[in-house]
């Protein structure tokens, strides 16, 4: 009877005793960068949005999802710019967003951890780990590192796919400050 | 052929150089008047790019000629030519000494200035010349083609006094940078019909 009600008001108690919730703050960046003619590039997503439920301690309750508006991308190259967010490549006026959403944490060791997530973008759907960091605190600060192949999802697909031109690899980097939702 | 200037021709190095950069200038020109309109994507990337190589090609080749000329020297004019077309001659030269160094190099600050890279066919890159700016790209861009233009008239009119020299002085202004060399001035059966 005794273990019947532990169990009971463990199964009653809401999830964010387990895992905290976090929204994002002012502070964070969402930075990609990739090579073109041997050069390369770097830009960024102004205006992505992250939710994260975390808990290292729990990691199995855990849970990230980020947001990522494609028609702002920006190189700071207008030439650039006008490709990157077109049909060509990201195709934002048909796929206005990528999501990225994380369930799966595993623990690297020290700060360091894993989220095996799922990235959709331009209507595809593929893994990819996000490999990052946890300095907790008041404002936590997540900051975080993948590789996205350009290639798996359609982006520059067609006559952009040359890889000697720009490598299927782009290098995404991201540093989240956080604060607790209440 | 001796690979030096000497006083009556010129050597094997000046006149390669002369002629590998009248072969990529022509080429140049035409890419560089054709390739604006292309549509955009990787095509149009890659003639860009074989434009800025060929322009790099055209840049370290115009250094290497202009300090063979100041080694080297140059031929002396053809016996007989006037004062005053020597000196519109040696001025021509200079002019395209001048133009053939300054279209790459503005080439190069208008490509600095749009902020993309400058890769050598494909092998190396190199490094921007100039910060990244809007204004200077689209004045290095003007620059660019008025360059070019008056490139266009300055080599037409060398051009046009070389083949002035061969069909009416029938003098060895032009055999003298051709490969075989100049085979006018010590030919006995030619008649010269300018003889001062």
């Amino acid at each position: 009877m005794f273990r019947k009600t532990i169990i009971l008001a463990l199964a009653l108690l809401p999830t964010s005793a387990f895992a905290a919730d976090y929204a994002q703050t002012g502070g964070s960046t969402l930075a990609f960068a990739g090579k073109y003619q041997g050069e390369v590039f770097t830009g960024k997503f102004p205006g992505f949005t992250t939710r994260l439920s975390f808990d290292p301690k729990q990691l199995a309750g855990s849970k990230l999802e980020v947001s990522i508006p494609l028609a702002t991308a920006s190189t700071g190259n207008a030439d650039y710019d006008g490709e990157l967010r077109g049909d060509a490549f990201f195709g934002s006026p048909k796929f206005p967003q990528a999501k990225y959403v994380a369930t799966k944490f595993r623990a690297l060791g020290g700060n360091r951890y894993a989220a095996d997530g799922s990235l959709s973008l331009r209507g595809v759907n593929k893994p990819v780990t996000l490999e990052f960091t946890w300095t907790p605190g008041a404002k936590p600060v997540l900051a975080g590192k993948a590789t996205v192949k350009r290639l798996d999802f359609g982006v520059g697909g067609g006559d952009w796919a040359d890889t000697t031109l720009i490598p299927d690899a782009i290098a995404i980097s991201t540093k989240v400050v956080f604060a607790p939702m209440k | 052929m001796p690979l030096k200037n000497t006083k009556e021709q010129w050597g094997s190095v000046s006149k390669t150089l002369h002629w590998v950069i009248v072969v990529l200038f022509l080429a140049m020109a035409w890419i560089g008047l054709t390739m604006g309109d292309m549509r955009n994507g990787p095509d149009k990337v890659a003639i860009y790019a074989l434009h800025k190589s060929i322009g790099i090609t055209i840049l370290v080749l115009m250094l290497l000629r202009l300090a063979w000329r100041l080694y080297a020297g140059a031929p002396d004019p053809v016996p007989g030519t006037p004062r005053w077309q020597e000196r519109i001659a040696t001025l021509t030269h200079w002019a395209l000494y001048a133009l053939l160094i300054a279209m790459p190099i503005s080439g190069w600050v208008m490509n600095s200035a749009a902020g993309f890279p400058l890769q050598w066919f494909g092998l190396f890159n190199l490094p921007a010349i100039a910060g990244k700016d809007h204004n200077l790209h689209e004045l290095t861009e003007g620059v660019h083609e008025q360059l070019f233009w008056i490139l266009v008239v300055v080599a037409t009119l060398h051009a046009a006094a070389a083949f002035y020299h061969h069909l009416f002085q029938r003098d060895a202004t032009l055999t003298r940078m051709l490969p075989r060399g100049p085979r006018r001035t010590p030919h006995p059966n030619e008649t010269r019909n300018d003889v001062p």
